[in-house]
């Protein structure tokens, strides 16, 4: 007996054993991963659709350690913040690939801020799974664009003085199909949401807030506790209220680029089609 | 009775698993594996509901609960 999601990882490799992961005791990047597989596996039941049109992007970061490290499907580690434009080759390359991307909020924020705007505003085929933990994890917990004001990180000893950037708004003008925010302590949600994301067509951005409990110096308990109080649903918000919204944002339909540009292709075949016959 | 499966070599004892049980089925080991972690144990299985909100929740692909 093991756990379920097993199935789809690697356990040993050609350099001896995979797993455990090499993330800290209690990290939200590891839930996020079980969920992103229960999400993917219930997609692979429900639509039977193979294996094989799963592809996985991931750039540089905790989070990014997910993908060719441990899965069983096809995946990508690239350059820092340029998960989206790997994928955009991708998917160009071949239109059929279901992607989702592992990125966190260092990369999808600050070092590929551009990328992912452009992404979003080009309302690409793409699931952009982002956990957000508000911190630089992996460098030793520098202060990100995420961080909120006056949270203390080793850089802002006296407190952040800066603004916090929110990813689930940038996202929203730039363009993209579907936003939600979760946390690592809403797991139910969050698989419905990632399951959501990858069968809708277009950008759709889930931002997952996980838990640094390294950098936080709390237990991971304690944060995931904490979650459930410092957040309010989005629909429940009243004014003033400080605490974190979180939901689904944005669920609409609009035109993907790829039918876009096959409209155009399809209507100039149709006219040459006329020229021959006349 | 629901049984219960820890993978001894994965698990890094950060009790989610524990806190996230709605039954307290399990609990917390009082002795440390060779790494030095506090592995979940049984406390009580007769409560599993085998709702597998802990191997939902497990960031280490350690746990599993089979239902009989």
């Amino acid at each position: 007996m093991k756990h379920p999601m097993l199935k789809y990882m690697k356990e040993t490799g050609p350099c001896g054993d995979r797993l455990p992961t090499i993330l800290c005791p209690g990290c939200g990047a590891g839930q996020v991963l079980n969920y992103t597989l229960h999400a993917v596996d219930q997609i692979i039941k429900e639509d039977k659709i193979a294996k094989e049109r799963f592809l996985f992007i991931s750039g540089i970061g905790c989070s990014s350690r997910l993908t060719t490290h441990y899965l069983n499907f096809d995946s990508a580690w690239t350059l820092h913040g340029r998960a989206p434009a790997v994928a955009t080759g991708a998917l160009l390359a071949n239109p059929e690939f279901k992607i989702i991307l592992f990125t966190g909020d260092g990369d999808v924020g600050a070092i590929g801020g551009n990328h992912f705007i452009h992404v979003c505003r080009r309302n690409l085929d793409m699931t952009i799974l982002c956990m957000n933990n508000a911190l630089y994890g992996m460098t030793g917990g520098q202060v990100a664009p995420t961080t909120p004001r006056g949270d203390y990180t080793t850089t802002t000893p006296y407190g952040n003085v800066e603004n916090s950037f929110v990813l689930c708004k940038l996202a929203e003008v730039a363009g993209a199909s579907y936003v939600a925010r979760w946390t690592t302590a809403h797991p139910q949600q969050a698989i419905r949401s990632i399951k959501h994301g990858i069968r809708k067509k277009g950008t759709s951005f889930i931002e997952i807030l996980s838990q640094c409990p390294v950098h936080a110096k709390k237990s991971a308990v304690e944060i995931l506790r904490s979650y459930k109080t410092k957040t309010v649903k989005a629909k429940n918000a009243e004014k003033g209220d400080n605490r974190i919204p979180i939901g689904e944002f944005l669920d609409i339909e609009q035109p993907e680029w790829f039918e876009s540009f096959q409209k155009i292709i399809d209507s100039f075949a149709s006219e040459e089609r006329k020229d021959q016959n006349e | 009775m629901n049984k219960l499966w820890i993978d001894e070599r994965y698990c890094k004892g950060c009790l989610i698993c524990i806190d996230a049980c709605p039954t307290k089925a399990i609990r917390p080991s009082e002795k440390l594996n060779s790494k030095g972690y506090r592995l979940p144990i049984e406390e009580n299985m007769a409560l599993c509901k085998a709702c597998e909100i802990c191997v939902l929740m497990c960031p280490d692909f350690a746990i599993a609960v089979s239902e009989e």
